[in-house]
């Protein structure tokens, strides 16, 4: 089998999500170094004929070429998790873990934009987007007071899954557009939770000191 | 501008980890609220004297916090002892953080509006109380008072009994269910509410009660008439 290769660009969140699971189960990987900024080269035709969105990050191994973050953390995990806890195919939290992987690739990529609007400086209404975040921090900040209540630690199992990873990054990064962590207290108590995790990565935005 | 209590929540105590710091505002002061090693609560101002980096970003290593920018630290006096770039340097005297006093009360952690706030005046300790949850709303402190007051408790269809503790912290009670609120002014239109039940209340209810809550709270007072 061919290496697999990360169409990555360092400052992307989408992209962290991708380099953090890549980095906690171990998986052997080329890096492809994207100018998103300023270049946009995945706009690039070289890099549309591979993924037609134009986004990052994606993957291409074997000659097949895989795109959207959530995508590819549930491909990742399927393929390289013996314990099956990452993606929990056959039990019953298979259910939640779609579920919130599939908030984090909705609403909140309110999160994502208002961090790139802060830090890139591309168009986007900030406010609003930020408003859009801090609805999502609350849902999910709900979400725990009600798992810790039932003395679970994680967002969809008895154990760290892919949606807690990939719900993770929005929330560590928020301090790039001005949301504060102290509104959201059980998300804190996770976060440091997940920090704690074997292989864990850190990217820049988010403190290696905790 | 209402006057400030003497003594302020700032957070709820087990949700504030050993080694660990949060950010807090109380009437539009940004503070530190930390925990050292040890487990002890501390309460700073929130700036670094360095370069005003907020400490609640910072780090704890042992009874000192650490300012995450150049790495300053500062014991639990808030007097700053080491310098990473300058680690031979016997630190002045006059680089110290602006503290606090710090109180921990029935589950929750109270900041005092000085260093030397009396603790005679915290609320009478109580005991065999569970955490329900930290609420934040953009609202006043006034109109969450009267929320709380109007809306009855789970298992209930009428208002709870109301009894005010303190100028900050109330006790509401329906039935068997005692729900204790501390009420933290952070701003004119901005109010967290730290929640605390007697032991054996349905927690779980309590806590979707006061999500709930947030919805009324941030409803236009026109258009909840």
């Amino acid at each position: 089998m061919s290496a697999l290769t990360l169409y990555n660009y360092e400052l992307d969140e989408n992209s962290y999500r991708v380099r953090l699971l890549l980095s906690m189960l171990g998986i052997q990987h080329e890096i492809y170094s994207v100018n998103m900024l300023p270049g946009r080269e995945e706009k690039s035709p070289a890099l549309l004929a591979l993924n037609p969105c134009g986004t990052l990050p994606f993957i291409e191994q074997d000659g097949t070429v895989m795109f959207g973050a959530e995508a590819i953390l549930a491909h990742l995990a399927r393929n390289n998790d013996a314990s099956r806890k990452w993606l929990p195919i056959d039990g019953p939290d298979f259910t939640a873990t779609m579920m919130w992987l599939g908030f984090a690739a909705g609403p909140l990529q309110a999160a994502v934009k208002a961090r790139e609007v802060a830090v890139f400086a591309v168009g986007g209404h900030l406010e609003r987007l930020k408003a859009g975040a801090r609805a999502a921090f609350r849902i999910m900040d709900d979400h725990m007071v009600l798992r810790q209540i039932e003395g679970k630690d994680w967002f969809a199992a008895d154990h760290p899954t892919i949606a807690d990873l990939a719900l993770i990054p929005s929330f560590a990064l928020s301090r790039d557009f001005n949301i504060d962590h102290e509104e959201f207290p059980a998300l804190r108590l996770w976060l440091r939770r997940f920090r704690r995790l074997p292989g864990f990565i850190t990217m820049p935005g988010i403190p290696d000191y905790h | 501008m209402t006057s400030q209590p003497i003594w302020s929540p700032v957070a709820l105590s087990n949700m504030v980890e050993p080694s660990t710091s949060t950010g807090a505002v109380v009437n539009g002061a940004e503070l530190v609220v930390w925990r050292d090693s040890s487990g002890k609560a501390h309460v700073w101002e929130d700036r670094c004297p360095h370069r005003g980096m907020r400490m609640s970003f910072g780090f704890v290593r042992g009874d000192h916090l650490a300012c995450l920018y150049h790495g300053w630290q500062y014991d639990t006096a808030g007097q700053c002892s080491h310098i990473p770039a300058h680690p031979q340097l016997e630190v002045p005297q006059t680089i110290r953080m602006q503290t606090f006093a710090a109180a921990e009360r029935n589950g929750i952690i109270w900041a005092g509006a000085t260093a030397d706030a009396n603790a005679a005046l915290l609320p009478a300790e109580r005991t065999g109380l569970v955490t329900v949850r930290s609420l934040y709303a953009d609202c006043t402190s006034a109109k969450a008072l009267k929320v709380l007051a109007a809306t009855p408790l789970p298992g209930s269809a009428d208002a709870p009994t109301v009894e005010a503790i303190t100028e900050n912290y109330v006790s509401l009670t329906s039935g068997p269910i005692r729900l204790l609120v501390a009420i933290q002014i952070m701003g004119e239109e901005k109010t967290a509410l730290h929640m605390m039940a007697t032991e054996g209340a349905p927690v779980a209810a309590l806590a979707r009660y006061a999500q709930d809550l947030r919805l009324i709270l941030e409803t236009p007072v026109a258009e909840a008439a």
